[in-house]
């Protein structure tokens, strides 16, 4: 068996080595190398307690033995490898099963509430700790995305997004637990099948079958948007059905050959869509326009963007998470591509605390947590879901959320490194 | 040793004349040679006498010679004439019977000669005295006999005269007298014992006696043998030219110069040769070419140049090569077993492998006859004659040529290559499915009595809605401003509004669907009845119901949404297809005449035209002019299912025995390309509204994808190239996919099966 030299090196403080090159198996393994560090720190530290680690060589992960990594890698063995360990992630453990009546459409989490849309035309609000709170009826049709707009003390803002072509903005008391439909708001011509409100919580953009997208205030108020109706509408009737006061789009985005299947805010100003035709465009939100579009080959079903490392995940109908880079002029520049899915990616999310961190939901039922770091494969498969997976979200507080057709929404306690946090 | 000298001088000098002589004489020279010959020879005798002679008459006949030469004495011939008579006396002295004799022979042989050889006669006579004298007197002619002058002529001429000559003298030699009559004649021959050897001299007119030697030569010559007595004709042969090197040379002369010198003739010659060859008068001779002809190759390969010239020459095949087996020592590995050998002898001989045991022997001397030698030249001909071999047409074409130049598959993405999503809920066959023109909703009928109607994107079921029948056909109406689906069941057709689109599309579709019925004054009269549906079912959408007198099998939809046709496949009615236009709730049967099972029906996309499918063909009419504008015949059996494209130029036919048929209308009635890719019926076939795209659904349970660019060049015609095939629908009941449609926006493509399910493939 042929030796290497390594050195190891690691950005955190607590597990620091001596920085002298090692000569080690060429056959190694991570776990084998995870030894080796760990008889290190006690040789230095006798109350060290054992810790798994994993390795990254020049920026990737090893998941195979040293020799064949760095044979495809194209990286020399003449020469000292330079490898950096970082504690392993630990596998999410699965925390709450929230059962619904339903399947699930949507999600989305802070650090407090849970908030679930459901085909059974309703969305429901749960607690952190998985019990159930309120149920959010209202809408005529499925409900197909959910979003927190604010949240003020006890009271909240949500928004909910129906296949009935509107959008309900909600005002929850959670202490009272009373719920109240603020604002029905009415415009798109088809099923919205997005919504996202922007970081300040002021306004929100919703992405619908029509094509459009549409920026709304998420303020409410207690006055009624006029609304043109046809002459011959019965008006009546109407109002009955009406569950808050009429809101009409503060600006239409039009450009979309396809259904718009996802938005988002990059920032205060700039949101990005995702569609059917192809295309993913980011739009000014000032002006109106269109700044920039990222042209792919498949229909995107989500998308997901991270300030941390400024890049945009895409998941497609083609099996393919892929990240962009939003500000590239030149419009289709792929980064990377993470390939191990087997149906259509339906849901992805940036870890909000990780910048190599993304989690995706596709329709062979699995979750798969990934690091953008190791493209070749997930870190860990997350095969809880008989069913299509529809849904995934992560919250701050380390919990990832995961729903889909098998009516189930699955938390689990991602334990993120202290150290990362904020790296 | 002067003599000698002397005598090969004169020897010489005599023949020298002699050679001169032959010109002159011409005509003689046969006689004088003879006589040259005879007088050798009496020289040879008369050497011998003369040396016998020599001590008598040395000093006389070197007298009567010398004197002969220098000065002619006149009594050199009295002399000579006494000379002889003393040499004849001195004979007689021996015994004059023999003289005698010898002139009485004479005289004898002298009458019997005297016509022919009397000159030689006495020519030898005069030699043979010359001689006595001395052998190299008369060398010349002129010389031979100096006792009569008168030469070599005829002694006739003097018959007449008293004298034969003259002598030396000029003075006249008188003829002997002769008084002798005939009796004194006979007597002289009784009594004279050497009568017979009696000679009469010519040249003198005396009677000579031969002596015995002279008798004996001429006895000699007359008998052909050499004059010479003594002489050895038998004298062992001195090889002087053997093929022993002997010590000495046969000549001793030394070479000459000449032989050692180049020699000046022959430089001269070869310069003329060198000459001519360089001003090319002379070619270098030809190396004769041995590689063809003289030899007949029989392995070789017949020359394609002769055969050229016989276009249909046909080579026999040739006998392949001994091998192995045929050598008469062949390795062991060739030489049979005995199990081997029990087999062969037990095949039949035209089965058996060999038609020969190979055997071994030790040297190719051993090796006996080949007993079949004739046998199988017989064979061979036989076949060359009995079996006809005729010129095949073969062409040489590399089977990878033959397969059409067509693009990869992937460089003509996108199409569908993965299944998607399955969706579930049907409990019966899915006989038909449709997508809403937006791409968002996917209705499907089945055989369990239900409508469902479909999110696209998620498999979810939004909507089933219970029509009370096996559904045969389901066809989404293509206008996007309304939202209406048409389902076959039974004998009905049920308009349905789903309500799963914008507001305005329902209202828009309920409008339509609550048109004025101006069309009841004639409803009594037409075959079919409009209803609107009540209660239940309005709650369910189902709007408007149209009653048809017989099972409905499919409804289609015109592109602009507000009539439909529905078939009734009938074998004897003419009412097979029904047109109804849904804004004035009207119903027409276009056809008056049955003309075939119709399968299936559809409204050309853009022009007023309508495809009606039957059994085995495709007509299309022109639906304002009210006639058939074409007829496609698909070449197949039964054609199930039936696409125009969008376009409108091309059409594709589904049958069930496994054809999928392309028209190109432009082109021609026939199919401009079969595809059979399929293993069973084909139950279903679409295009894609936007993407090169078609597809075929057939009973083997798959789904083939084929790519079919249609371009605007009319010269160009379409390229189709198969690209995928989709598996995953389950087989029930022999039936596997039965429907299948594209989504109208995306290059997805959705199946229905016998199994329940319908599937996405993206």
């Amino acid at each position: 068996m042929s030796q290497l030299q390594a050195r190891f090196f690691t950005e955190d403080k607590r597990y620091i080595v001596d920085d002298v090159p090692f000569s080690i198996p060429a056959g190694s393994e991570v776990q084998d190398l995870s030894n080796v560090i760990n008889k290190l720190l006690e040789a230095n530290n006798a109350s060290h307690s054992k810790v798994e680690f994993d390795f990254l060589v020049r920026g990737q992960f090893l998941r195979t033995s040293l020799s064949i990594h760095m044979d495809t890698e194209g990286i020399s063995t003449e020469e000292v490898v330079e490898l950096e360990y970082v504690e392993r992630i630990t596998a999410p453990e699965p925390e709450e099963c929230m059962m619904h009546d339903d399947w699930i459409s949507s999600v989305d989490a802070d650090a407090e509430w849970i908030l679930t849309g459901s085909y059974d035309k309703t969305a429901r609000i749960w607690s952190v700790e998985g019990k159930a709170v309120m149920t959010v009826a209202g809408h005529t049709d499925v409900v197909k995305d959910v979003a927190w707009v604010k949240r003020d003390g006890l009271t909240s803002l949500l928004l909910t997004a129906s296949l009935d072509q509107t959008l309900l903005l909600w005002e929850w008391n959670s202490e009272r637990n009373k719920l109240k439909a603020r604002h029905c708001c009415r415009g798109h011509t088809g099923s919205v099948d997005a919504v996202a409100t922007d970081p300040t919580g002021s306004k929100f953009c919703s992405g619908s079958w029509d094509k459009m997208l549409k920026i709304w205030s998420a303020v409410p108020t207690d006055e009624a948007d006029e609304v043109e109706e046809p002459a011959d509408r019965p008006r009546k009737k109407q109002k009955t059905q009406q569950l808050g006061l009429t809101r009409t789009p503060l600006m239409t985005l039009s450009g979309h050959n396809e259904a718009v299947s996802s938005v988002l805010w990059c920032d205060s100003e700039e949101v990005c869509s995702a569609s059917w035709d192809h295309t993913i465009r980011v739009w000014d939100v000032e002006t109106g326009g269109m700044k920039t579009a990222l042209t792919g080959s498949k229909v995107f079903n989500c998308i997901s963007y991270s300030p941390l490392c400024r890049r945009l995940a895409s998941g497609s109908t083609d099996r393919h998470i892929r990240l962009w880079d939003p500000r590239t002029k030149d419009g289709s520049l792929v980064l990377l591509s993470l390939t191990s899915h087997t149906g259509w990616v339906t849901a992805v999310k940036w870890a909000p605390s990780h910048e190599h961190q993304l989690v995706s939901g596709s329709l062979d039922n699995l979750v798969k947590l990934w690091d953008t770091r190791s493209c070749k494969a997930p870190l860990y498969d997350l095969a809880a879901h008989e069913d299509k997976v529809f849904c995934v979200d992560w919250t701050e507080s380390g919990l990832m959320l995961s729903g889909g057709a098998d009516n189930k929404l699955y938390s689990y306690r991602y334990s993120a490194c202290q150290t990362d946090a904020g790296a | 040793m002067e003599e000698s000298s002397s005598s090969s001088t004169r020897s010489a000098a005599q023949t020298h004349k002699i050679k001169e002589k032959e010109p002159q004489k011409g005509g003689k020279k046969r006689t004088k040679a003879e006589e040259e010959e005879e007088e050798e020879l009496f020289n040879f005798k008369s050497k011998s006498t003369e040396e016998e002679e020599e001590d008598e008459d040395l000093s006389d006949s070197e007298d009567s010679i010398f004197s002969g030469l220098e000065d002619s004495g006149s009594d050199e011939d009295d002399d000579d004439e006494e000379l002889s008579d003393d040499g004849d006396e001195e004979g007689l002295d021996d015994g004059e019977l023999k003289l005698e004799q010898t002139q009485q022979i004479g005289i004898e042989t002298k009458k019997e000669t005297e016509e022919t050889g009397e000159t030689e006669e006495t020519e030898g006579g005069r030699t043979e005295k010359a001689k006595q004298e001395d052998e190299y007197v008369h060398d010349s002619s002129d010389e031979e006999d100096i006792r009569n002058t008168v030469g070599n002529v005829p002694m006739e001429w003097y018959r007449d005269f008293p004298h034969i000559g003259y002598n030396l003298d000029g003075k006249k030699i008188y003829k002997p007298i002769r008084n002798k009559d005939e009796l004194d004649d006979f007597l002289d021959k009784m009594d004279n014992p050497d009568y017979w050897r009696t000679v009469p001299d010519k040249q003198t007119g005396s009677d000579v006696v031969l002596s015995d030697e002279q008798v004996q030569l001429v006895n000699r010559l007359q008998r052909g043998q050499f004059g010479d007595a003594n002489f050895n004709e038998y004298e062992p042969q001195v090889e002087f030219f053997s093929r022993d090197v002997m010590l000495h040379p046969v000549t001793n002369r030394p070479a000459d110069k000449r032989s050692f010198i180049p020699s000046l003739i022959e430089k001269e010659k070869v310069s003329k040769l060198v000459h001519a060859i360089k001003m090319g008068w002379i070619k270098p001779r030809r190396v004769e070419d041995d590689s063809r002809g003289r030899y007949y190759d029989l392995w070789a390969n017949e020359d394609s140049s002769i055969l050229a010239r016989h276009k249909m020459h046909l080579p026999a095949p040739k006998i392949p090569l001994p091998g192995h087996q045929e050598s008469y020592n062949p390795p062991p590995e060739y030489l049979f077993t005995d199990e081997e050998r029990a087999l062969w002898e037990q095949q039949d001989p035209c089965d058996r492998k060999l038609p020969f045991v190979p055997r071994k022997f030790s040297s190719l001397r051993q090796v006996p006859a080949f007993s079949r030698f004739i046998h199988e030249r017989f064979e061979r001909c036989l076949d060359l004659y009995l079996c006809p071999r005729q010129r095949k047409m073969r062409v040489n074409v590399n089977p990878e040529d033959l397969i059409p130049k067509l693009p990869k598959p992937k460089d003509l993405q996108p199409f569908p290559t993965t299944q998607s999503l399955v969706y579930r809920g049907h409990s019966g066959l899915v006989r038909s499915i449709s997508v809403s023109p937006s791409g968002q909703w996917l209705a499907s009928g089945s055989d369990d009595g239900s409508v469902r109607f479909w999110e696209v994107c998620s498999s979810r079921c939004l909507k089933t809605v219970q029509v009370g029948g096996a559904v045969k056909s389901v066809a989404w109406n293509p206008n996007p401003s309304v939202c209406l689906l048409a389902v076959a069941l039974d004998s009905v057709v049920l308009i349905l509004s789903p309500s799963l689109a914008d507001r305005q599309v329902v209202l828009s579709s309920e409008r339509l669907l609550s048109a004025p019925q101006e069309a009841d004054a004639n409803e009594g009269a037409g075959p079919v009845t409009w209803s609107e549906t009540e209660g239940e079912e309005l709650n369910h959408g189902i709007r408007l119901k149209i009653q048809h007198p017989k099972a409905v099998q499919q409804v289609s939809w015109h592109a602009k949404g507000d009539y439909v046709a529905s078939v009734m496949p009938d074998h004897s009615s003419n009412l097979q297809v029904l047109i109804h236009q849904l804004s004035r709730r009207r119903s027409q049967n276009p056809f008056r005449k049955n003309k075939g099972l119709v399968q299936c029906v559809s409204f050309h996309p853009v022009r007023p035209y309508f495809f009606v499918g039957t059994q085995r063909s495709v007509r299309i009419y022109n639906l304002v002019k009210q006639e058939m504008t074409k007829k496609l015949q698909a070449n197949s059996k039964w054609i199930s299912s039936m696409a125009v494209h969008p376009g409108g130029d091309h059409v594709i036919c589904g049958s069930y025995d496994c054809r999928l048929s392309w028209f190109d209308l432009d082109l021609s009635t026939k199919p401009y390309k079969m595809l059979r890719h399929h293993k069973k019926a084909v139950r279903g076939v679409a295009y894609h509204r936007l993407y090169p795209l078609f597809a075929s659904a057939s009973d083997d349970g798959t789904v083939i994808v084929c790519h079919g660019t249609v371009y605007n060049d009319l010269l160009q015609n379409p390229l189709i190239v198969p690209v995928k095939v989709l598996r995953g629908h389950e087989i029930t009941h022999d039936l596997g996919v039965l429907d299948v449609t594209f989504h109208p926006t995306q290059p997805w493509v959705f199946s229905s099966g016998a199994d329940a399910t319908i599937r996405l493939f993206t």
